[in-house]
């Protein structure tokens, strides 16, 4: 069984149900004892700057913002898109907790040594 | 100049790669290191930030040994075959 999981996120204000998912299933993962990436990418690559997620509030759900604080206090790991986060002209001085910007090399790395894949 | 850095003249190749990144930056930077001969050193200057996570991790996907990394300045060395 692998001991890594993958959450790939494509997702923020534009479908803020599925960027809460994907924190959602990522922090099972953290729970189970797996190291755990969340790969932002596209619109999801918003949620990496501060503040953002602040009130995004699904229904039957924690805040997405407690979401993502809890995944980085259990150690889990924010890959965000390079190209995608310059093309939107956003703020690499301002990211949340545990977040980096990395190209698809990081990426593929984490993926080809074991990893599944879930993507929201 | 960082510990371990190698002696100026050492450096076979340079290449300002500027801006690109991701997928663009490693897919040139595979085709310049393979016009190089095994164990010579390029230069590689790469801006984007994504470079910072993504060269170490190409160097172990690829064998290649990265020498030293001062973003945005990264040494490789190309490795055997």
């Amino acid at each position: 069984m692998a001991n890594r999981f993958c959450v790939s996120l494509t997702h923020a204000k534009d479908n803020q149900d599925k960027a809460t998912v994907g924190f959602v299933v990522a922090n099972a993962a953290t729970g189970s004892g797996k190291e755990t990436l969340v790969f932002l990418s596209v619109e999801g690559v918003r949620l990496a700057q501060k503040g953002y997620a602040d009130d995004i509030r699904e229904e039957g759900f924690a805040p997405l913002r407690e979401l993502m604080d809890n995944f980085a206090k259990a150690g889990g790991t924010i890959y965000v898109c390079s190209p995608c986060f310059k093309k939107r002209k956003l703020d690499e001085n301002n990211l949340v907790a545990g977040a980096a910007i990395v190209g698809g090399a990081k990426l593929v790395e984490f993926l080809s040594e074991g990893s599944p894949c879930v993507s929201y | 100049m960082s510990p371990g850095s190698p002696a100026p003249g050492a450096i076979d190749a340079r290449w300002d790669a500027g801006e690109l990144g991701c997928g663009d930056l490693v897919l040139e930077l595979r085709a310049r290191m393979e016009s190089m001969r095994p164990g010579q050193l390029l230069e590689l200057t790469a801006r984007d930030p994504g470079a910072r996570a993504d060269i170490p991790a190409w160097c172990r996907m690829t064998g290649h040994t990265l020498v030293t990394e001062q973003h945005p300045l990264y040494q490789i060395r190309r490795k055997e075959n």
